[in-house]
């Protein structure tokens, strides 16, 4: 019954070294030498041929050369790497060779970059528990996700087991950790699930856990999914990335934030949308009835630029620590842009501000919906040399946008929308109570700001934005 | 090899790629009738867009240019948008 | 095959007609595509039947047929 296992590889100087110390122990001793590369290697000695990594896979080696003590078939006792003092005691022999005492080793062949889920998927031990659906020989990949309804309408990744498992390398949460109940259908979700449609998106595995935030920032009931979902309104989930990790991830807060060309801000939005669908249930022409809709139900998420900016970020300003990274979701249409090229003055800036901010939803829609301004580098320097914080910022443009009710009623202008008469004489504020969010990005070039308008029901009869701390492990 | 996906959804419906919903009666709606051009298919055809006018359904011929080959792409567009549903036939 | 299911990823619904012989060549042809439409099988031979009797055929396989274009 062999007694030891050694496994070795050629390209290995210290499995090189040993081939000696090999020899005396297979003289003596009963041993099983498997190779990883190289079948006909140590000369003279039969080797067991692992090229295809199946033996050491199962033994779970992972530095070369491991010895491998057995009792009656069963490991008692392993060393990893050369050291004459551990083969010694393991193998109760005296191995004297003239080689040094001791020598590490190199790593195995199954810890390759990659290997690990390679040899899952090969030798059965993937452990995912979705639903496998195997497609006809005559099947295209891609097509066969689009076929089956769980594209956005631009082609998604297939979701092989290596791609699913890769994905998940990216969190050290466990697969089938459950996430959440994912309206309309309120169904389960798991770690896994997320992983699945986050391949499907683009995602890289590093990606994931922001993935896993935004979805579960989505199902907090402030957040109001189902009814963001089903609504006729043009609003769809936004993220907003904030701390370290969005720069460790390589997002965009620059530059075209809100636009294409970055892959992080393309795919964590758009593996969202793929989990509200594809788990959810939640279609266009199904429970998703927008009328208008709007681009970024493609995908909308992008980070918010905290370098050098005097103002707090979105994240401490709704209680995080400044090393915290979170995400913001926030129910929003598409975008309006502000060109302010000439304003010196915050007051000035803060004027234009409020004169495209009255138009959010319509002119005269008072307390309905949120907005998110996002204010440019150029924009914000204009705050920074005259000392306004963004919270003065907030009471400026609060102020400003106080508006007489004689211009909200129904008729008011020859316009037959508006609010009741009785309100008159009242002064009503555009946003509710922290309905205007502020962030900063955009690139170093324009004089332009954005606003993001809310659908038109938020706070309690609607959606309130939604921070919530992204989670590692 | 077979390509084999890990299902993205909930998992409430079934795996198989189910054919479309059919409309609940042909009210309104317009039949093509597809003819892949073996022999005698057209006389079918003939007796089924007759019985189908006396049930009161609209319908369209149409006709592949030949069975060896799938319908050409201008053809499905044009059914796809003249027509509601379709019956191709015969195949023997 | 390959139409119905082109004209079924139009949004157009339906199904087609073939005789008895193709009820394997359709389950195989239904794998590999992934997809297994609606369908409605006739007796074999049809090649040559008089018109009256394909005129038969129809009306004996008109409610399968109808089946194929709307719920029963």
């Amino acid at each position: 019954m062999t007694e030891y296992i050694i496994v070795i590889k050629e390209d290995c100087p210290t499995c090189r070294l040993i081939e000696p110390v090999l020899g005396l122990l297979i003289a003596n001793r009963t041993v099983e030498v498997t190779c990883q590369d190289n079948p006909s290697w140590p000369d003279g000695i039969t080797v067991t041929d692992d090229r295809a990594l199946a033996r050491s896979w199962a033994l779970g080696i992972e530095i070369v050369p491991t010895l491998i003590r057995l009792e009656e078939g069963e490991e008692v006792e392993r060393t990893e790497g050369w050291s004459r003092a551990d083969w010694e005691r393991i193998t109760g022999m005296s191995l004297t060779a003239d080689i040094p005492d001791f020598r590490p080793g190199c790593g195995s062949c199954t810890v390759e970059p990659g290997m690990g889920e390679k040899l899952a998927v090969q030798f059965g031990q993937a452990q995912l528990h979705a639903r496998c659906l195997e497609l006809g020989d005559d099947e295209d990949d891609i097509e066969a996700c689009f076929d089956r309804g769980w594209s956005d309408g631009l082609p998604v990744v297939p979701p092989t087991d290596l791609r699913v498992l890769r994905m998940l390398s990216g969190t050290r949460r466990a697969p089938d950790e459950i996430v959440g109940q994912v309206p309309p259908d309120y169904a389960t979700c798991t770690v896994e699930k997320v992983a699945i449609n986050a391949v499907m998106a683009g995602c890289r595995p590093e990606y994931l856990p922001v993935v896993i935030a935004a979805v579960e920032a989505a199902l907090v009931d402030e957040f109001c999914m189902h009814g963001l979902l089903a609504t006729t309104y043009f609003s769809g989930p936004m993220v907003v990335v904030n701390g370290p990790l969005a720069r460790a991830i390589g997002m965009n807060a620059r530059g075209n934030a809100l636009g294409q060309g970055n892959r992080a801000n393309a795919t964590i939005g758009r593996a969202l949308q793929l989990v509200i669908r594809n788990i959810g249930g939640g279609k266009p022409g199904g429970v998703d009835r927008a009328a208008l809709g709007n681009p970024g139900k493609y995908t909308y998420c992008f980070a918010e630029d905290e370098t050098h900016s005097c103002w707090e970020s979105l994240a401490v300003e709704k209680g995080y620590p400044s090393d915290a990274s979170t995400v913001t979701l926030f129910a929003a249409d598409g975008l309006q842009g502000i060109i302010d090229q000439k304003s010196r003055t915050p007051e000035s800036l803060c004027r234009s501000f409020a004169a495209a901010l009255r138009v959010v939803g319509h002119p005269k829609m008072v307390m309905a919906a949120d907005a998110f301004l996002v204010v440019s580098p150029e924009h914000e320097r204009v705050f920074r040399e005259a000392g306004w914080s963004k919270s003065r910022v907030k009471e400026e443009l609060h102020e400003l946008l106080q508006i007489p009710g004689e211009e909200l009623i129904a008729g008011a202008d020859g316009i037959e929308e508006g609010l009741p008469e009785k309100l008159k004489d009242q002064t009503l504020p555009k946003f509710r109570e922290g309905g205007l969010n502020i962030v900063r990005a955009g690139g170093s070039a324009g004089l332009f700001s954005a606003i993001i308008a809310g659908w038109g029901a938020s706070g309690a009869t609607g959606s309130s934005p939604v921070t919530h701390e992204i989670k590692l492990r | 090899m077979t390509i084999t996906l890990r299902d993205p959804t909930s998992e409430l419906s079934p795996q198989t790629r189910e054919p479309l919903e059919r409309p609940d009666d042909l009210e309104g709606l317009t039949v093509a009738l597809l003819d892949i051009s073996k022999p005698r298919g057209d006389v079918f055809l003939d007796r089924i867009e007759d019985l189908l006018a006396q049930r009161g359904a609209k319908t369209r011929r149409y006709k592949k240019p030949t069975f060896t080959r799938v319908a050409p792409v201008e053809l499905t567009q044009q059914i796809a948008t003249e027509c509601d549903v379709v019956v191709e036939a015969l195949a023997d | 095959m390959h139409d119905i299911l082109d004209l079924d990823r139009r949004g157009i619904p339906g199904g087609f007609v073939a005789t008895e012989e193709f009820v394997e060549a359709a389950a195989a042809q239904a794998t590999s595509l992934g997809f297994d439409p609606r369908k409605v099988f006739v007796g074999h031979p049809i090649q040559d039947r008089t018109d009256i009797e394909m005129q038969q055929i129809a009306e004996d396989a008109f409610e399968s047929v109808l089946a194929l274009i709307c719920k029963p």
